[in-house]
C-alpha cells in the first residue's frame, strides 16, 4: 500500500454484525492502527450475508479485499499486529473475499452491492451499477417498464407470489389524482431478515425500486412500513432518503425528469397482522391494523381510497437489476413460473445460516445442507419450516424438493419469504403445531370468526390430543378446525396457520401419540374467564 | 298488523347502470353491477345465512358464514364482499359449505351462552337461529376454554343494556356508529381473542362520545345490544307503523307492541326521511306519553284564582263554545281567536283553523311557526312562489358543497344530520356559518373548510356578500338566470355596490373578507352547492331578508331545481311544515293563498257553508297586543306553551291574564294553563291517527298505537266545540278530514290515507301532475313561474349592545332535548342534559370573574334569570349562548320585543345582556323561583 | 305610556324598503300593512298617522297615510 493512501478496513453496521461486536471491532481495529501508526479508513458496510462470520472484517488489497470471521474486539489489536492490514493469513483469514465459495456459487442480482458497499455512498452505488435501472426506465414509457416487469416473471416475494408487473398494470390502467406505492418492510416471519438486510446494507437499491415502480405506474408518493423492532433499517433508510432528496433522486424532477416522487418511512407498531397488505393499508392510515375484505384490491382502490401498489421489499428490491439488465435475462433465472432469483434466509438449528441469493430451483437441501451444514448442534435435522411461522414443516426426506413456488404448493408447503428454520431431533412436533395455533391466536386481528376463535380453541385441542383426552374425537375437530380456518379465514394469517400444524400432523403423526407420559408437561387447557 | 320483519338482503343496493346476470342455486337474476353475490341471492329469493352482513351497512365479510362457491371460481369466497359478474354460477349450499358453516357455528357457540335464548334474551339472537339452521346440535369444544362468558354488562346508558358475554364481535355495532351515525364512539379494542366492542376509550357507553342513536342496538344480530325494554316486558307481538313526533326530520318508526305497551321504537328502513336511522329522543325517549303527569281529563275553573276541577267532556265543550259566544257577543266577532299547534297533525290543525274561520267567523289563527319559521314561508313564497324548501333529504348525497347556516344539525335534525356527515365523509365540501363552532365544524372524519364566525345579526350581510362575489366575479349562472328569473339586472347591480363585497362587510360580520370571497367562490362554483339552514337564520329581524337573500344566491348560481342543491329549511318541530301548509297564518287559507283571493275563498266558502273574511286576522303577537288593547278577549291554544315559548314573556302573561277565557289543549299542565280557564287533555302521538309533514315535504302517516287516554281525538273536540257554537263541522274520520284537504289544496290533491298506506308517503305537490309526489322542486320552472330577484340590503337589528349589556346572547338546542322540553325532560333523557348551560367565552369570563360551573345571573333590558355557565371557546368574543329546554332557566325572560320585519317572527336569536357572577346562593334560588319557567318555542 | 307596538311594527317594514326610490317604496309598505294585518291594526296606524305620531319614521308615515 502506498503510505499515501489509508488502509481501507470494512466492518458490517448491519444489525446483525453489531449484534455480536461489529461496533467495538471497527473501535478496537481503529484504535490499534493508530497506536501502531498504520492509516487506516474504517468503512461500514452491509453484511456479506455469512452470519456465523460475523464480525466479517475485510482488508482492502491490491489482491482485493480479504476477509477475516468471526473477529472478537479482542482479536482487533493481535490481528492487527499478525498483518490483517496487509491481507496476512492467520487463524481467522478467510481469504479473498471474491472466492468464498459460499458466496461465489451464489447468484447475486438484488443483494450484488450488500456487503461490498458502503450503504450510504450513493458515488459507491452508482460505481457498482446503482441507478442504471432507474435511468433505463425514465428512458422509457411506463407502460413499458410494466411490460418489461411483466415479462421478468418477476412475483411478489412476500409471500403470495402474485405477479408483480401485473398489479403494476391494474394501477396504471386506474385513472386517479393520486397513487401511492407501499413497500411492505414489516418483516415478522421468524426466519426472515433479508429485508432488513437489504434496508440496512443497500437502501438506495430499495428507494430506486420504488422509483422505476411510482414512474411506471404513475405513484407520486411512497411509504415504506419498517417495524419498530428494526431501528437500524429506519435510521439507514432515513438518511438514504435524505441524501437521494438532496442529490434529485427524490422530489419534484426524478433525476431531471418531469417525474416526481415522494418517499416517507413510516413505522409499525409491532403487530404481525401488519405484515398483510390491507392490514398495512389501514395503519397506514391511522386506523387499527385490520384486515380489509378485497374487492377491491389495492391496485384500484388502495391507501386513501387510492391506487396503489403494495409491494416487498424484496420484490421492489429486484426491480433496478430487472431493469438495469432485461427482462429476458432476469427470467434466464428460475425454473417453470418460479423466475428470477429469491434471497433465501437459513436460520433456526443450522451451523451455517445466513442469506443466499439464488435462483428458483436449488433444492431444499442443497440449502439446508449445502450451504446451511446441516445442524448447529450437530445432531440429524428433522424438520425444517419453510416461509414463516405459517409455512408447512418438511421432514429431511423432502430435500429433494426444488425451491419453487410449483413444487412448493404442490407438497402442500410455501416459499413464502424464503426463510428457512431448521430443527434438529429433539423437536416436538406436536409442539411446534401447538405454537402455529398459539401464533396464530397471538397475532390474529380479531376480524374474521375462523381465525380470532379458532386458533384458540386449536391449542385447547391440541392440548387434549397430546394428553390423550378424547383423542380421536379431537384428532377428527382438529381437522376440521383446520379446514375451516384454511377454507373460511379471510386473509391468509388465519388461512395459512394449518399449514404447519397439517404438515406436522402429516410428516410427525407418532409426536401427537406418545401419550401425555412421553411429552413435557403441558398445561392444562386454561378455563373460565379470561 | 304482526310484528313487522323487515327484509335483510344482506348488503346496500348498488346503483350500478349495468345490469348483470347471475345464476344462484339455479335461480336467474338480474341485478346492478356492483350488487353483491349475497344479495342478488336474496334478490333471487335465497337467504344465504350471515352474521356481519345487514343492507344498512358495507359488507364485511368477517362472520365468515355466508361462503359460497363460484363455478370456475377458488376457493369459498364470502357472498358479501364478492361482486356479481356477468354470467356467473354460484352454489350457495354444497355439502362442503354447510360444513364450514357448521365448523364455524361451531366456533361462535364455544363462546356463547347456550341459555341465552331462554334466559332473559329476547329470542331475537340470529346466532341460535343460524345454528338451528346449519344444523349445528352439538357443540364438539365445550366451554371449558378460554371465553367471554364472565363478562360483566354496560349498564350505564338508560335505555339500552351492552352485554358482552353475548356479543360475536361482528362490528355491526361499530360500523353502525361510524358509517351510519358517524359519531365514531364505538371501536373494537384488542386483538384476536380479545377483540372486543369498546365505547370510547374504554369507557362506559354513557362516559363516551356515544349520542344513543340506538343504531348500534339496531344493528345488533345477537342479544348483546338491546333495549332495557325487552327485558322489563318481553319481546313485542305486533307493530304499528308510525312517524316521529320531535323535530322536522319525521322519521317513520315501527312501533313495536306487546298487547298496548310500546316495547320499542324501532326506525323502519323504509322511512322515506330516515331509512332505518334514529336519534335518542325518537329511538327511547317516548316514555313521557304514559307520565304520571298526564291529564286525562277536562279541567275547567272559573277564574285563573281557582282550583281545577275536573269535568266531563260535554261539560268543557258545552263551556268553552258558550263563552266564546258570549264574549263575541260583547266584544265582537274579532275577539276571538286561536292557535294551532306544529306538533300535531295536519289534520287536527286544519280542523282548528276551519273552526276559526268558519265557526268563530274571523281570521284571527296562527301557529307557533310564527315564532320559527313564518320567515321561510314568506322568503321562499315571495321568490320561489312555495312556502317550503326545495329539496328532499336524499338530495344531500348529490351535493358537492354544502353551506351550514344558523343551524346545528347534530344538535337539532341529528338523523339528516348523520347523512349530511355521510356526504362530508364521502368528499362534499362543508361551510358553516354561525357565530358559534357548532360541532359539525370539526367531528370525526368531517371538517368545514370554512367556518364563517360572523356576528349575530349580520347573516344578511354576509349572504350579500356572498352574491356580490358570485356576480362581480362573473360566476354566476348567466343561462339559468336568463331562462328562469327575473328582476336579475336590477337586482345584479344592486348587490355588486361595494357596500355589499366582503371587504366592505367585514367590519359589520367580523368575517375576514379572504375567507368570506373564497368560501364564496366555493360556493359558486359548486358545481352542486346546497343550503341548509334554521332558525338562526328566521329569528332575527331580518329573517325573511336572509332566507330570500339565500334564495337570490341559489338562483343566480342556477343552484335550484334539481337534485344535490337548493335551500332547505331544517325545520323545528314535527310538523311545522304541515302546520303552515294547513292555513295556519291569519293571512292565508290552506296551500297558502291569500285570504283575499275571491275564487280561493269562494270555494272555500261553498264547501263550508259559511262566508269568509278577506281581511288577515291576527298574528299571535298583534294578538297579545290586542289583548292588551281590550279588544282580544279569547284564545283557544293546541298544544303550544305560548306563557314559555314566546318572547318577552312578562307582556305575554300581562296579555294572557288581560283575557276572559283561555283554553289551553295539551298534555300536561304547563305555563300557559296558569292563566287558563278549560283545559282540555290532549292526545299523544301514540294516540293519535293522521298525517304530520316534515321539513321535505314529505307527508308521513300516523297510526295510533292504543286509542285516545282521554276518550276522545283532538279534532273530534275541535269539531264538537265548532259544533257546540253553532257551525255543523264533523267528520267519521281523520282520511275525511285529509280527503277535505285534497279536495281544496291543489298541491295536495293526489293525498289520501290510502295512497300514504300503498307507497309509504309523498312529498307535496302530490297531484295529477306528480301522482306520487315531488321530491325536487322548481325543476322545469318556479313555481311562480319565474324565479324573482329581490334585493336585499342590509338594516342591523334595532338590538344593540350597549355599555349596560355588553353582550349578545344567542340561543340553540341540544340532542337529548327537544324545545320546552315538556315531552323529554318527563324521559331518561334527562340524564345528559340536567340543566341549561351559559356558554361564555374564557376572555369574557375572565373578565368578569366567572369560572366554569359558575352561577351567573343574565340579564337584558327586559328581565334576568339565573344560570351555570360554561367557558367555551366555541363562542366568539362577546357572545354567549344557551339552550332553553328546562323551565327555570327562563330565557324568555330576557328577550325582547324585536321581531321579523316581515312575519314577526321574534328575534330570539339577537339579546343584548349582561352576565354577572350571582352574588349569593340565596339570591340565586329566590331569582330561579320568581322567574316563570320560560322557553324557546321552534 | 310607551309607543304603541304598531308605531315599532309599521318602522320596520319602512325600513326594509327605504332603499327604495319613491312612491314604490311608499306603496311597497303599504302593500305589506295591507296583506298582513289585521284591519284593526290598521286603523289604528292610520289614527297614529293621521296625528303624525312623532315616532313613526317618513316612509311609515307617508305610507301609512296613503292606506287611507
Amino acid at each position: 500500500m502506498s503510505a499515501t493512501s489509508p488502509t481501507v478496513v470494512y466492518v458490517p453496521r448491519d444489525s446483525a454484525a453489531r449484534s455480536v461486536g461489529a461496533d467495538e471491532v471497527a473501535d478496537r481495529i481503529a484504535l490499534a492502527a493508530a497506536e501502531r501508526h498504520r492509516d487506516v479508513r474504517i468503512v461500514r458496510n452491509g453484511s456479506r450475508g455469512l452470519l456465523w462470520l460475523e464480525p466479517m472484517v475485510e482488508v482492502v488489497t491490491a489482491g482485493g479485499r480479504v476477509a477475516y470471521g468471526p473477529v472478537t474486539p479482542d482479536d482487533a489489536e493481535s490481528l492487527v499486529d499478525v498483518g490483517m492490514l496487509d491481507g496476512a493469513d492467520n487463524e481467522l483469514s478467510l481469504g479473498v473475499t471474491d472466492e468464498i465459495e459460499w458466496l461465489r456459487s451464489q447468484q447475486r442480482l438484488m443483494f450484488r452491492r450488500v456487503g461490498v458497499i458502503d450503504p450510504l455512498s450513493l458515488e459507491e452505488y452508482e460505481a457498482n451499477g446503482g441507478g442504471a435501472g432507474l435511468r433505463r426506465a425514465l428512458a422509457m414509457s411506463p407502460a413499458e417498464v410494466v411490460t418489461e416487469v411483466i415479462d421478468s416473471g418477476l412475483r411478489g416475494r412476500g409471500g403470495a407470489g402474485f405477479p408483480a408487473g401485473v398489479k403494476w398494470r391494474t394501477a396504471l390502467d386506474t385513472d386517479a389524482d393520486v397513487k401511492y406505492v407501499c413497500c411492505n418492510a414489516d418483516e415478522g416471519d421468524s426466519g426472515t431478515f433479508a429485508d432488513r438486510m437489504l434496508m440496512e446494507g443497500d437502501p438506495f437499491t430499495l428507494v430506486e425500486g420504488m422509483l422505476i415502480c411510482g414512474y411506471a405506474v404513475g405513484a407520486t408518493h411512497g411509504f415504506v412500513y419498517v417495524r419498530s423492532e428494526y431501528p437500524d433499517a429506519i435510521a439507514t433508510l432515513n438518511s438514504a432518503i435524505e441524501i437521494l432528496y438532496a442529490r434529485g433522486w427524490l422530489g419534484e424532477h426524478v433525476l431531471g425528469s418531469d417525474a416526481e416522487f415522494d418517499l416517507t418511512v413510516r413505522v409499525g407498531a409491532g403487530a404481525y397482522i401488519c405484515g398483510e397488505e390491507t392490514s398495512m393499508l389501514e395503519s397506514l392510515e391511522g386506523r387499527r391494523g385490520e384486515i380489509r375484505v378485497k374487492p377491491p384490491i389495492p391496485a384500484i382502490r388502495g391507501l386513501f381510497g387510492r391506487p396503489t401498489v403494495v409491494n416487498n421489499v424484496l420484490t421492489l428490491g429486484s426491480v433496478p437489476a430487472i431493469l438495469a439488465g432485461s427482462a429476458a435475462a432476469y427470467a434466464e433465472h428460475g425454473v417453470d413460473r418460479s423466475l428470477g432469483t429469491q434471497v433465501f434466509q437459513l436460520a433456526g438449528n443450522i451451523a451455517r445460516g445466513g442469506v443466499v441469493e439464488t435462483s428458483f430451483g436449488i433444492t431444499l437441501g442443497e440449502l439446508v445442507l449445502g450451504y446451511g451444514g446441516g445442524t448447529r448442534t450437530g445432531r440429524p435435522v428433522r424438520a425444517v419450516q419453510v416461509g414463516g411461522p405459517l409455512g408447512a414443516y418438511l421432514p429431511a426426506d423432502r430435500f429433494d424438493l426444488p425451491m419453487a413456488y410449483e413444487s412448493f404448493a404442490a407438497a402442500g408447503a410455501m416459499v413464502g419469504h424464503g426463510g428457512i428454520v431448521v430443527f434438529d431431533d429433539s423437536v416436538d412436533m406436536a409442539q411446534q403445531a401447538r405454537f402455529a395455533m398459539e401464533f396464530c391466536a397471538e397475532e390474529s386481528c380479531g376480524k374474521c370468526t375462523p381465525c380470532r376463535v379458532g386458533a384458540v380453541r386449536g391449542v385447547e385441542v391440541i392440548d387434549r390430543i397430546v394428553a390423550d383426552v378424547d383423542r380421536d374425537l379431537n384428532l377428527v375437530l382438529l381437522g376440521d378446525l383446520c379446514e375451516v380456518m384454511t377454507e373460511g379465514s379471510l386473509c391468509a394469517m388465519g388461512g395459512l396457520t394449518p399449514m404447519p400444524v397439517r404438515s406436522a400432523l402429516e410428516h410427525f403423526p407418532e409426536d401427537f401419540s406418545r401419550g401425555p407420559a412421553l411429552v413435557r408437561p403441558v398445561a392444562p387447557a386454561e378455563g373460565g374467564p379470561r | 298488523m304482526s310484528l313487522l320483519k323487515e327484509p335483510d338482503y344482506g348488503t346496500p343496493a348498488r346503483a350500478g347502470e349495468a345490469s348483470v346476470q347471475v345464476e344462484v342455486d339455479g335461480r336467474c337474476v338480474m341485478v346492478p353491477e356492483g350488487t353483491s353475490v349475497m344479495r342478488a341471492a336474496a334478490l333471487a329469493g335465497i337467504d344465504i345465512p350471515k352474521l356481519c352482513a345487514t343492507d344498512s351497512l358495507e359488507a364485511f365479510g368477517s362472520c365468515r358464514m355466508c361462503l359460497v362457491e363460484v363455478d370456475g371460481g377458488r376457493g369459498t369466497p364470502a357472498s358479501c364482499t364478492t361482486p356479481v359478474a356477468s354470467g356467473m354460477v354460484v352454489r350457495t349450499g354444497t355439502p362442503k359449505l354447510e360444513k364450514l358453516r357448521r365448523s364455524t357455528m361451531e366456533l361462535y357457540m364455544s363462546d356463547h351462552p347456550l341459555d341465552c335464548i331462554t334466559g332473559s334474551g329476547s329470542g331475537r339472537c340470529d346466532l341460535h337461529d343460524l345454528a338451528d339452521r346449519v344444523g349445528l346440535y352439538h357443540m364438539r369444544y365445550g366451554q371449558q376454554g378460554v371465553n367471554h362468558l364472565h363478562e360483566e354488562p354496560d349498564s350505564s346508558n338508560p335505555y339500552f343494556d351492552f352485554d358482552q358475554t353475548k356479543c360475536i364481535v361482528c362490528s355491526r355495532c361499530v360500523r353502525a356508529c361510524s358509517e351510519i351515525q358517524g359519531t365514531f364512539a364505538l371501536t373494537i379494542s384488542g386483538r384476536g381473542f380479545d377483540s372486543s366492542v369498546a365505547a370510547g376509550a374504554n369507557e362506559t357507553f354513557m362516559e363516551s362520545e356515544c349520542v344513543s342513536c340506538g343504531a348500534c342496538v339496531q344493528a345488533c344480530p345477537t342479544d348483546a345490544l338491546q333495549e332495557r325494554t325487552i327485558v322489563e316486558l318481553g319481546m313485542p307481538t305486533r307493530t304499528v307503523l308510525t312517524t316521529c313526533a320531535y323535530c322536522g326530520v319525521g322519521c317513520s318508526f315501527k312501533a313495536e307492541l306487546k298487547g298496548d305497551d310500546v316495547v320499542r321504537m324501532v326506525p323502519h328502513k323504509d322511512g322515506g326521511a330516515n331509512e332505518g336511522h334514529s336519534c335518542v329522543k325518537g329511538r327511547f325517549a317516548f316514555g313521557y306519553a304514559n307520565h304520571p303527569d298526564r291529564v286525562l281529563k277536562p279541567l275547567v275553573r272559573e277564574s285563573i284564582a281557582d282550583e281545577w276541577r275536573e269535568a266531563e267532556w260535554d261539560e268543557a265543550i258545552g263551556l268553552v263554545a258558550r263563552r266564546m259566544r258570549e264574549i263575541q257577543a260583547e266584544h265582537g266577532r274579532g275577539s276571538i281567536g286561536g292557535i294551532t299547534s306544529s306538533r300535531c297533525t295536519n289534520e287536527e290543525v286544519y280542523v282548528v283553523q276551519k273552526m276559526v274561520r268558519a265557526a268563530f267567523g274571523n281570521n284571527n289563527v296562527d301557529t307557533c311557526a310564527r315564532v320559527c319559521h313564518s320567515p321561510t314561508g314568506y322568503g321562499l313564497k315571495q321568490t320561489f312562489g312555495t312556502s317550503a324548501g326545495t329539496q328532499d333529504f336524499k338530495s344531500v348525497d348529490q351535493a358537492d358543497v354544502i353551506v351550514v347556516i344558523g343551524a346545528n344539525p347534530t344538535d337539532g335534525h341529528p338523523v339528516f344530520a348523520s347523512r349530511m356527515k355521510r356526504r362530508l365523509r364521502a368528499g362534499a365540501t362543508l361551510i358553516v356559518v354561525d357565530p358559534r363552532r357548532i360541532d359539525l365544524v370539526r367531528t370525526p372524519h368531517v371538517e368545514a373548510a370554512y367556518h364563517l364566525q360572523l356576528a349575530p345579526g349580520t347573516n344578511v350581510a354576509v349572504v350579500n356578500a356572498f352574491a356580490h362575489v358570485a356576480v362581480t366575479e362573473e360566476l354566476f349562472a348567466a343561462d339559468f338566470v336568463a331562462e328562469r328569473c327575473e328582476g336579475f339586472e336590477e337586482w345584479a347591480e344592486f348587490i355588486a355596490r361595494p357596500e355589499n363585497s366582503p371587504e366592505a362587510v367585514e367590519a359589520i360580520t367580523g368575517v375576514p373578507a379572504d375567507q368570506l370571497r373564497a368560501a364564496a367562490r366555493l360556493y359558486a362554483t359548486g358545481p352542486n352547492s346546497a343550503i341548509y339552514y334554521g332558525l338562526g337564520v328566521t329569528e332575527h329581524s331580518q329573517g325573511s331578508t336572509m332566507v330570500m337573500g339565500m334564495a337570490n344566491l341559489a338562483m343566480a348560481t342556477g343552484n335550484v331545481g334539481r337534485e344535490g342543491v337548493g335551500v332547505s329549511p331544517l325545520r323545528g318541530q314535527n310538523n311545522v311544515q304541515g302546520s303552515c301548509d294547513m292555513g295556519s297564518f291569519p293571512h292565508e287559507l290552506p296551500g297558502y293563498r291569500h285570504v283575499s283571493d275571491d275564487t280561493v275563498r269562494g270555494q272555500f266558502e261553498e264547501l263550508w257553508g259559511t262566508t269568509i273574511l278577506s281581511e288577515p286576522g291576527l298574528r299571535i303577537p298583534n294578538m297579545f297586543d290586542a289583548a292588551l288593547d281590550g279588544t282580544f278577549k279569547a284564545l283557544y291554544v293546541q298544544g303550544e306553551d305560548i306563557a314559555q315559548s314566546d318572547p318577552n314573556i312578562t307582556h305575554v302573561h300581562a296579555a294572557l291574564a288581560a283575557m276572559d277565557l283561555v283554553v289551553v289543549q295539551d298534555l300536561f299542565l304547563n305555563e300557559t294553563s296558569k292563566f287558563a280557564h278549560v283545559l282540555l287533555p290532549a292526545t299523544s302521538f301514540l294516540e293519535k291517527d293522521g298525517t304530520f309533514t316534515n321539513a321535505e315535504r314529505r307527508i308521513n302517516r300516523v297510526r295510533p298505537v292504543v286509542g285516545p287516554k282521554t276518550g276522545k281525538h283532538e279534532w273530534e273536540i275541535v269539531c264538537d266545540i265548532a259544533q257546540a257554537m253553532g257551525y255543523d263541522m264533523h267528520y267519521d274520520s281523520t282520511s275525511q278530514i285529509m280527503d277535505e284537504i285534497a279536495a281544496t289544496t291543489p298541491t295536495f290533491a293526489g293525498v289520501s290515507f290510502n295512497l300514504l298506506d300503498e307507497v309509504g308517503s309523498v312529498q307535496w305537490p302530490c297531484n295529477e301532475t306528480a301522482p306520487l309526489g315531488t321530491p325536487t322542486m322548481h325543476v322545469d320552472g318556479f313555481v311562480r313561474g319565474k324565479g324573482l330577484f329581490v334585493e336585499t340590503p342590509y338594516v342591523p337589528t334595532k338590538e344593540r349592545s350597549t355599555r349596560r349589556f355588553p353582550l349578545i346572547l344567542t340561543t340553540g338546542r341540544i340532542l337529548s332535548q327537544y324545545n320546552v322540553g315538556a315531552q323529554t325532560r318527563r324521559t331518561a333523557n334527562v340524564a345528559w342534559h340536567p340543566e341549561d348551560i351559559l356558554e361564555i367565552h374564557p376572555h369574557d369570563a375572565e373578565d368578569r370573574g366567572i369560572e366554569d360551573g359558575d352561577q351567573v345571573t343574565l340579564a337584558s333590558r327586559v328581565g334576568e334569570t339565573v344560570l351555570r355557565a360554561k367557558i367555551a371557546d366555541r363562542m366568539p368574543v362577546g357572545v354567549v349562548y344557551t339552550t332553553f329546554h328546562h323551565p327555570v332557566t327562563g330565557a324568555n325572560v330576557v328577550t325582547t320585543e324585536h321581531s321579523d320585519w316581515a312575519t314577526n317572527c321574534p328575534e330570539y336569536k339577537v339579546t343584548a345582556v349582561q352576565v354577572g357572577l350571582r352574588r349569593s346562593m340565596h339570591a340565586s334560588r329566590e331569582v330561579a323561583e320568581q322567574v316563570p319557567t320560560a322557553l324557546l318555542s321552534d | 305610556m310607551d309607543t304603541p307596538s304598531v308605531v315599532r311594527l309599521a318602522n320596520d317594514i319602512a325600513d326594509q324598503f327605504s332603499h327604495r326610490p319613491e312612491p314604490a317604496a311608499v306603496e311597497a309598505v303599504a302593500d305589506h300593512v295591507r296583506k298582513f294585518w289585521d284591519p284593526r291594526m290598521r286603523e289604528q296606524l292610520m289614527a297614529l298617522a293621521r296625528d303624525g305620531h312623532v315616532d313613526l319614521q317618513p316612509l311609515a308615515l307617508r305610507a301609512a297615510r296613503q292606506l287611507q
